[in-house]
């Protein structure tokens, strides 16, 4: 099975993708060596594929075209306007940013989340890291098309750009913290914020603050017609619905590469379509959900290499009303989370190959991924336990409720009545499923006013620990979809934001992790880890460091070479 | 002519529905956005003018088609002439093929069935026939292109090119997914052939024709089939229409660029302009298409006047 | 007076009463090999409907994922779905829901378009005129996207999607039985009806409905075929029944698709169900037919 089978609507609204494209195994080389079993949670079998495919010791080859089939279709070309991952797919490559991730060639395994530079050579703060200052890198030249022409990037284009961002559309949020901007000189960028924030390299380091031209900006009126940028490679061709081609930048900064002439991303809908794409080699990379999809490629491309891909947290869960009853009494919380048996969808629905499920990823806080006896009690399967808890709420004969999904992937909709049953069997809570089409769910789910239960996300593409805590936790942010509402985790998140050191960092993740599962404020849900599978000759094309290479991770498509 | 209040009509019922949907395409755009202010939602609603009164939209847009200046799609703010050009061809050129195919087989077999009336080879015709009706179109799809890719090691490019770019490839692409829509087409057209072939055999005049002994072929091909075109007639024109409108799974899974996922995925997205104008479209073309039936229907039988 | 009467009574005997009707049905069932196979057919359907607790051996909805996805056996004959509930179980009941489903929208789409067909036919003038227009201005609209359009109004559900479907079937029915109530008029009887003053509902009961019957019969078991392929393409969408209801169209579109390759049974199965329901249909649509067209039984 395939995850992007949303029938019809794969080509913009696959946010699984959206919002998984961070792949990370927590195990990385050390576990490996060390034989320490891998601490995984589910009762995993041993995948008989890597976690990482190492780059390549050949000299890498100049040449050839990669071909991608591909669910998403951008919305718009205007990076002001979307967080759309059919746009950012290949916006990181014909756009840079400041910082960016370590790619996989630069590393030994996919657990390191060393940021790099990109357009920044350096980069420091002040002490109280509310002032940050950018070296820029000298020599680098905008795409040779009309009406850059090749000039020199300066300074000033940070500026423009990151003060057009934060004026309005998408990505203003993100950029929203920044007070001030200077340049000193050409190459020096200097950015104020409102108030500290010690992880604000990871906010520049996020794959949707490409930069893009002042001139094309004031020609055009708006970026939806041109894209230009300092990326690796050229917007060559762009037809709505069809394909995207991208044809190597050959003023590129980083001398010699890329190394594949072209990459041609074409708009594929159809799951079944993409796979048989993959099968008869029209496209070099696919993304499979199971072990046994992957085993059905495998029978026809026995050459094709399998990364198997680990998460470092799930982007679903079952939100609930939590402001409202039943479920503002924590008792209640408890109690439905101790009647609904992860690990058995962890082992079944995926195949054994998938995690029990946290919001905030482990990395932040500790080196192994989490067993389920950690998480803590109210995350173990206890249905006996959870009756009681329920009736001592005071409902001793349950309840009715409903709850209201958009089916992301085939599993969710297993995974949804399997939770159904759960509920019914262990705790007579009745409830009414209602899967709805992607605009209707959406809009309810994001509107926060839902009654019930929801199978909720966390959106957004990033992986930044403040993304991830301030972001979705804070009373008062807006992103707040699962509505928490917990004084005791607005103060540490905003504690976190001012915590400049890594060690006390940790300590304050863990306790906001600890929080949020003795309260159960989000009540996070088994998903999959899925593998990154390639057609043997494609080089350094690893899923890793936190970006799968298909995704917002596209632009460690620079280094990647085809050994044909 | 009646046309006009009939497409108003549907016009009317299209917006109205598409307004009474929950979410709007400003949801959607918010999706894929991930997080839009209240204050930009309202700034980009106004500029949409989606905060007029419900009429007053409608008005707007029945100026705009009127003087043939469709606007803008609200998701990806591209003009809808130029979407509409692009993907017209594509589901005229596949509704083509597929009627093509469709007919090549349908009208020999159901004249087939029809002579042969309740022998072996009828029961077959007819089952064939009505299983091509009853196997949904997804299902054919998927079906085709897995095993394609598995069995022949081959499926289609994907990546649509246009026929004057490339008609070889052009055809290549577009040969599996007609083959799929036509053979649909083939059954219902099959059994109607053969119905209307059996009620021509046993007019009168069929009758007479034998009794004076004519060669039974002459007989059938020049008077029966003649006039049993003329509910044919009348049934293609209606199948194309259905044609046109349903090509929106097939174009999913083959990658195709059309009308049907222009207008499906407009609609899951609220895109409320797309969808008007298209089935505005997609409407006028009916309607044009059984004013043209009824005439063919008049040339072919001189006995029907054009009233 | 009494010649009167007895003219009339000469003009009602005309054979359009229901028992030569079924009789001609009868004998072309006996005669006809396609015929009483079909007939067959759909009585095995509705009785697999009307049992199915009885016949069914599992709970369509008792999920035991351990045994998920696995292939037909002697305890599961149709093998076992994504979270390992039992296949044959929920295509039996499947069969009452779509069958349940194929009924209502039909016979909804049909009766409110026979009233219309015969308001339209029967009154004819104005009436007629704003009523046809409005039902083409339905029927132009393009099925799939009405009926999604429909069922995204009123939220997705089993009978939403009844509803919508019976909206796509309205307009093409009234234009049939309008059709037919036109050509009923002009039957002599009727008019000697109007003639001694019958009042219009008994004109309409006894003279012209018998003759609408027929062809409404024929389209409607015809279109109880298309009910489920058109619930089918709605579930594709994901806007049609909710899981977990065990429709054929939703098992066929949902994990019948997703699992194709890995578990070909959760497609093959409610896909063979819903091939041999819209065959039977379809084919006892063309005996009904067969055996009620006039001008066939001159033949």
């Amino acid at each position: 099975m395939h995850i992007d089978r949303l029938g019809p609507l794969a080509s913009r609204l696959n946010r699984r993708q959206f919002l998984t494209r961070a792949g990370w195994t927590g195990l990385g080389a050390t576990a490996l060596v060390a034989g320490s079993g891998r601490a995984r949670v589910a009762a995993q079998t041993a995948s008989p594929y890597p976690d990482w495919i190492p780059a390549s010791t050949k000299p890498p080859k100049r040449g050839g075209v990669l071909t991608r089939a591909s669910s998403w279709d951008p919305p718009v070309i205007d990076p002001r306007l979307t967080q759309s991952v059919g746009l950012y797919q290949f916006a990181g490559l014909v756009g840079s940013r400041l910082i960016r991730y370590a790619f996989p060639d630069e590393v030994s395994g996919p657990a390191e989340l060393s940021l790099k530079g990109d357009l920044a050579e350096s980069w420091q703060s002040t002490s109280d890291a509310r002032v940050w200052t950018f070296k820029l890198r000298q020599g680098v030249k905008w795409h040779n098309l009309p009406p850059l022409n090749g000039r020199e990037f300066v300074a000033a284009d940070v500026k423009y750009c990151f003060e057009a961002y934060a004026k309005e559309g998408a990505q203003s949020f993100t950029f929203q913290e920044i007070e001030g901007i200077e340049t000193p000189d050409k190459y020096t960028v200097r950015i104020h914020l409102k108030t500290p924030n010690v992880l604000f390299p990871q906010n520049v380091a996020e794959p949707i603050t490409v930069l893009f031209s002042r001139e094309v900006l004031e020609e055009d009126g708006d970026l939806k017609k041109r894209m230009i940028g300092t990326g690796p490679y050229t917007l060559k061709e762009h037809t709505r619905k069809v394909r995207v081609v991208l044809a190597r930048n050959p003023d590129y900064f980083d001398k010699g590469r890329p190394y594949v002439d072209e990459y041609i991303i074409l708009s594929t809908p159809d799951a079944a379509t993409r796979m048989a794409a993959f099968r008869t080699a029209q496209s070099d990379i696919i993304w499979l959900a199971s072990p046994s999809e992957v085993e059905t490629v495998r029978k026809t491309n026995a050459n094709a290499a399998v990364q198997s891909y680990h998460n470092t947290l799930t982007p679903f869960g079952v939100a609930l009303a939590q402001d409202r009853p039943p479920f503002n009494d924590v008792r209640v919380r408890r109690a439905v989370s101790m009647a609904i048996d992860r690990q058995k969808q962890a082992d079944t629905v995926f195949e054994g190959h998938g995690i029990i499920g946290w919001g905030v990823p482990y990395i932040y806080y500790t080196d192994k991924q989490p067993t389920l006896a950690q998480l803590g009690p109210w995350w173990q399967y206890r249905p006996a336990e959870a009756k009681k808890l329920l009736a001592e709420a005071g409902h001793p004969n349950g309840f009715e409720t409903t709850l209201f999904y958009y089916e992301y992937f085939p599993q969710m909709t297993s995974q949804v009545q399997l939770v159904q049953q759960d509920l019914k069997r262990n705790l007579n809570i009745n409830v009414k499923i209602t899967k709805l089409d992607y605009t209707t769910y959406y809009g309810r789910y994001v509107e926060s006013k839902w009654d019930g239960m929801s199978w909720g996300f966390q959106s957004g593409h990033a992986i930044g620990l403040d993304e991830r805590t301030y972001q979705y936790m804070h009373s008062r942010s807006t992103k707040n979809f699962f509505r928490v509402n917990d004084p005791v985790i607005d103060e540490l998140t905003t504690k976190l934001r001012q915590t400049p050191d890594r060690a006390e960092q940790r300590v304050v993740t863990k306790k906001i992790v600890d929080r949020e599962f003795d309260q159960v404020l989000r009540m996070w849900m088994p998903y999959d880890n899925g593998f990154m599978v390639f057609q043997p000759h494609v080089r350094n094309a690893a899923a890793g460091a936190l970006r799968r290479t298909d995704g917002y991770g596209s632009s460690t498509i620079s280094r990647v070479w085809l050994d044909k | 002519m009646l046309a006009v209040p009939v497409l108003l009509l549907s016009s009317l019922i299209v917006f109205g529905l598409m307004r009474v949907m929950p979410g709007d395409a400003l949801t959607a755009l918010m999706g894929e956005s991930g997080n839009i202010g209240e204050r930009e939602l309202a700034k980009i609603r106004h500029d949409l003018r989606l905060d007029l009164p419900y009429y007053q939209q409608y008005l707007l847009w029945l100026w705009q088609m009127v003087s043939l200046r469709p606007g803008d799609s609200i998701f990806t703010g591209e003009p809808i002439s130029v979407s509409l050009a692009k993907a017209l061809p594509v589901t005229l050129e596949l509704a083509a093929l597929a009627m093509v195919l469709g007919l090549v087989i349908a009208v020999p077999i159901g004249v087939l069935s029809a002579t042969r009336q309740d022998t072996p080879s009828d029961y077959v015709g007819r089952v064939v026939a009505v299983s091509g009706l009853s196997l949904p179109d997804f299902w054919l799809g998927t079906l085709v292109i897995t095993f394609a890719a598995i069995w022949f090691h081959w499926i289609p490019a994907i990546g649509y090119v246009s026929f004057w770019e490339s008609p070889v490839r052009n055809l290549q692409q577009f040969l599996l997914p007609a083959a799929v829509l036509g053979y649909r087409l083939a059954a219902a057209t099959m059994r109607m052939t053969r119905s209307t072939v059996l009620e021509v055999l046993r007019e009168d005049y069929v009758r007479t024709a034998w009794a004076k002994g004519l060669e039974g072929r002459i007989v059938v091909y020049k008077h029966a089939l003649k006039n049993a075109l003329i509910p044919v007639v009348t049934i293609v024109g209606g199948q194309l229409g259905v044609l046109l409108a349903g090509t929106f799974v097939v174009e999913t899974i083959f990658a195709l660029p059309g009308m049907g996922r222009l207008t499906v995925e407009a609609i899951l997205f609220r895109d409320y302009p797309v969808v008007q104008t298209n089935v505005m479209l997609v409407a006028g073309t009916l309607v044009a298409l059984n004013l043209f039936v009824d005439l063919t229907y008049a040339w072919l039988d001189p006995r029907i006047r054009y009233q | 007076m009494a010649t009167v009467t007895a003219r009339t009574a000469d003009f009602e005997a005309e054979p359009t009463t229901d028992i030569s009707r079924t009789r001609a049905l009868w004998t072309t069932i006996r005669r006809k090999p396609l015929g009483a196979a079909s007939a067959t057919l759909i009585a095995v359907l509705v009785l697999t409907a009307i049992f199915a607790d009885v016949l069914a051996p599992y709970d369509p909805l008792a999920a035991q994922p351990e045994i998920r996805l696995a292939p037909p056996s002697w305890e599961h004959p149709f093998g076992t779905d994504d979270i390992g509930r039992d296949v044959f179980s929920r295509v039996i009941y499947g069969c009452r829901i779509s069958l349940w489903v194929g009924l209502l929208a039909v016979g909804i789409g049909t009766i409110v378009g026979m009233i219309i067909g015969l308001l339209c036919g029967y009154c004819e003038g104005r009436t007629d005129l704003v009523l046809q227009r409005v039902m083409d201005g339905i029927q132009a609209i393009p099925g799939l996207v009405l009926a999604l359009a429909i069922v995204s109004v009123l939220r997705p559900s089993t009978t939403n999607a009844m509803i919508a479907i019976a909206m796509v079937i309205i307009p093409g029915n009234s234009r049939i039985v309008r059709g037919a109530v036109l050509s009923a008029k002009q039957n002599r009887y009727v008019e000697a009806a109007q003639a001694i003053g019958c009042r219009h509902p008994r004109i309409i009961l006894s003279h012209i409905l018998p003759n609408v019957t027929a062809p409404i019969l024929v389209i409607a078991s015809i279109w109880l075929g298309n009910a489920i392929l058109i619930e089918a393409t709605l579930s594709f969408l994901g806007v049609g029944t909710q899981p977990p209801t065990p429709s054929w169209g939703l098992m066929l579109s949902s994990t019948g698709r997703a699992f194709m390759e890995q578990a070909p049974w959760l497609a093959l199965f409610p896909g063979l169900a819903i091939s041999l329901a819209v065959l039977g249909f379809n084919l006892f649509g063309d005996t009904l037919r067969d055996a009620w067209d006039p001008k066939l039984r001159r033949g």
